[in-house]
């Protein structure tokens, strides 16, 4: 633990958005993910971090990899880890998330990670019990554990990610995803660059400090990493754009137009992919750019990070 | 053998007649016998002195929400006339809303007797098509001849256009308002926010402002073209405001009106995620409250809404954008009113006239003014009272405010229908 060199102590208790977050937090959160991922590449991944917790997945939406990430994550630190997924439950039988919470935070659970597809309902269920909360993904606002992953992935590569061009690619009006990593690049001054059709656009989105692309190969130029989204099917069929295949021409990434790039060009995806739509297969696959892999991998680590840091903080508050 | 009363040494403030001045009133079997610095006070039973505070006529809302009959611990009609007599009105329009749609003839004349046994005036609003889906006519027709005293469609616009041509041409011939939501349903379909660099950070649907310069533009054409009257129910972004100066313009009638939510808060209110601040239409830019205040002040907007509507809290207990849109707003109106008034944004015959003088023009009400022969429907108000808006304290059982917490300036001390006192704040 090299804590002492920020001369400051992590000091959160939830992780609503990545907008409540400073710099010198994601050292702490980073360094303390570099140490969890050498771990997690032993044979004695398990630790007693948070022996004694139990860490409550309440998923409102369909999840596999974040859910399972999660999981997996907390049971390495020792916790005891509970899913519930309430997208067939409670919430089914008109129960109000008000109740839902309360009655969860009866069982007494420590930390509480939730996905919910409506903004706010992170912090809503932060205000109401005495659970640490951490947002799974909330609506289209925040996935901030999804951000801080593509952070540290890119800052492993680099060293830093200050003054390097990158590139989101895709549907950043619907997306979480967009929105957390624009708000953990600009904080750590990325040349950040946004490309998409304007209906896949927020209108307002010329003034979040992005340069805003409707042409991919323009927008590829010089680039340092470059981050496709993950293309929803359901607004494929000429509602936001006429079809999956047009998308892919005028939007989807390959081998060849990533040569406008950087030659060692990072190319990421936040997953579950949809091959030939947002990315060519062979790109998603070429181990000489794609970092798809080391997003998953290191999305444990830093899942990790983030339970431990509020567990110690969760135990101070004990002792205090 | 006459009852009669009078009030001294009062501000009298009567938007009707533009009048802000020191005097009282005399009170004969409910009219209003005389106004003025100089009463003839020989015939008077009984005199009360003021002491200085302003007597107003009693405020009209002409678009206020009951809860449906029976609902558990729900807003009753007494309850809610009580809420409206202690802030101050002493006439209420019921309108209709996707709970109560108000879309049927049969018992709709029992209704509005029944309602009219609560002190305040309680009138109601006819739902302009059934179920207020937008496809089929209601009774109009009958149910104007059972009280209705204008047309409304709840929270959502009459999308199909033939229909809103048929609806506007029906309700012309019985001279009443129409009153239309401005929205466009495709623009704000699934909305719950105002379309804002706010809104797009949160990830919130959000309606443009421009989707209600779109459907005042479409309604007023559609005035135009049948010679209704068209009321724009809730005007909320200064794009609104274009589309009606510029609608004002034609030879049409149209009148507008604005909810007290959307003169006194904005986005920011609901910067926290806060589902009290859940409103339909959405809190919008600072810049269009004050163009609202604006056309307050320059008589452009005719009536202040309340926009009132009890929610149990299981509907506001989910997050701000699953959470039922909607707040109590009759018992602290007033107060929010107020503050613009010492704020100085508004004087206070500015602020009351589109509570008084305006709705009463358009509904024809003799009521509303501080006029000899009008009835005696009349409020004292202490403007220098301070007081906290406590949810719990207000009559309504339902706790849903906006303006919980909030410190206001001014209250109503006593409100009079008919020159019967129907609520006194010292009890």
């Amino acid at each position: 633990m090299t804590r002492a060199a920020f001369s400051y102590d992590f000091p959160h208790r939830h992780l609503i958005s990545v907008a409540d977050l400073n710099p010198v937090d994601l050292s702490i959160i980073f360094e303390r993910a570099e140490h969890w991922r050498a771990i997690n590449r032993t044979r004695r991944k398990s630790s007693d971090a948070l022996a004694g917790m139990t860490v409550l997945n309440l998923f409102f939406e369909n999840s596999t990899r974040t859910q399972g990430s999660f999981e997996m994550a907390a049971k390495r630190l020792g916790a005891d880890v509970v899913n519930f997924a309430l997208a067939h439950s409670s919430a089914a039988k008109g129960e109000s998330l008000a109740d839902t919470a309360r009655n969860l935070a009866a069982m007494q659970p420590d930390i509480l990670v939730v996905r919910h597809s409506a903004t706010g309902a992170p912090q809503y269920l932060a205000d109401r019990t005495h659970m640490a909360v951490v947002n799974a993904g909330d609506g289209m606002h925040q996935h901030p554990t999804q951000g801080l992953l593509d952070v540290f992935t890119m800052t492993r590569h680099w060293g830093s990610v200050g003054g390097r061009r990158i590139l989101i690619v895709g549907d950043i009006l619907h997306s979480r995803v967009a929105r957390s990593n624009i708000g953990l690049l600009s904080m750590l001054g990325a040349d950040l660059r946004v490309c998409a059709p304007p209906t896949l656009l927020p209108g307002d989105i010329d003034q979040w400090g992005v340069d805003v692309f409707h042409d991919l190969d323009e927008a590829l130029v010089d680039c340092d990493a470059v981050m496709a989204l993950r293309q929803q099917r359901e607004r494929m069929s000429g509602g936001f754009i006429p079809s999956g295949r047009e998308f892919f021409h005028l939007f989807g990434l390959s081998r060849e137009r990533i040569a406008r790039a950087k030659p060692d060009v990072l190319v990421m995806h936040p997953g579950p992919m949809n091959r030939g739509v947002e990315i060519h297969s062979d790109l998603a696959d070429d181990p000489k750019h794609s970092v798809i892999m080391e997003q998953v991998e290191n999305g444990v680590a830093v899942r990790m990070s983030i339970l431990e840091l509020i567990g110690t903080n969760l135990r101070a508050e004990d002792e205090a | 053998m006459k009852t009669s009363f009078a009030i001294t040494n009062a501000r009298l403030v009567d938007p009707a007649s533009g009048t802000d001045a020191p005097g009282g009133i005399l009170v004969e079997d409910g009219l209003i016998a005389q106004t003025g610095g100089a009463l003839d006070l020989s015939g008077a039973d009984d005199v009360i002195d003021a002491g200085g505070q302003i007597l107003a006529p009693a405020l009209i809302d002409l678009r206020a929400a009951k809860e449906t009959a029976l609902t558990p611990d729900g807003e009753t009609t007494s309850s809610l006339a009580a809420g409206a007599a202690a802030g101050g009105f002493g006439t209420v329009v019921l309108a209709p809303n996707a709970n109560a749609p108000l879309d049927k003839a049969d018992g709709f004349a029992g209704m509005s007797r029944g309602l009219s046994a609560h002190g305040v005036r309680m009138l109601a609003a006819a739902g302009a098509t059934r179920g207020l889906r937008g496809e089929e006519m209601s009774e109009l027709g009958l149910m104007v001849r059972g009280g209705a005293v204008y047309a409304g469609h709840g929270d959502h616009p009459i999308t199909d256009t033939q229909t809103l041509r048929r609806v506007m041409s029906y309700s012309s011939q019985f001279d009443i308002w129409l009153a239309l939501r401005p929205a466009d349903a495709a623009l704000s379909a699934g909305t719950v926010a105002t379309e804002s660099d706010w809104s797009a950070r949160m990830g919130l649907p959000s309606e443009p402002a421009m989707s209600e310069r779109i459907a005042i533009d479409r309604d007023a054409s559609i005035c135009a073209l049948t010679g209704g009257k068209l009321l724009v129910d809730r005007v909320s972004t200064a794009d609104g405001l274009a589309a009606i100066r510029a609608a004002r313009k034609r030879d049409i009638e149209i009148a507008a009106s604005c909810a007290i939510a959307h003169l006194t808060l904005n986005e920011v209110d609901a910067g926290g995620l806060d589902s009290a601040f859940r409103m339909d239409p959405p809190l919008r830019l600072e810049s269009d409250r004050r163009a609202l205040v604006a056309a307050i002040a320059s008589g452009e907007i005719d009536a202040i809404v309340s926009d009132h509507r009890p929610t149990p809290y299981d509907d506001k207990g989910e997050p701000f954008a699953l959470a039922i849109p909607g707040t109590l707003a009759l018992e602290t109106l007033l107060g929010a009113l107020l503050a613009l008034v010492h704020d100085g944004e508004l004087t206070l015959l500015e602020a009351l006239r589109p509570l008084t003088s305006g709705p009463a023009s358009l509904l024809g009400l003799k009521q509303g003014r501080l006029a000899t022969g009008a009835p005696a429907d009349f409020i004292l108000i202490d403007g220098d009272t301070p007081w906290v808006c406590d949810p719990a304290s207000l009559k309504s059982p339902r706790g849903n405010c906006a303006w919980a917490k909030r410190r206001f300036t001014g209250r109503v001390m006593q409100t009079f229908v008919d020159g019967q006192e129907i609520y006194n704040y010292n009890g």
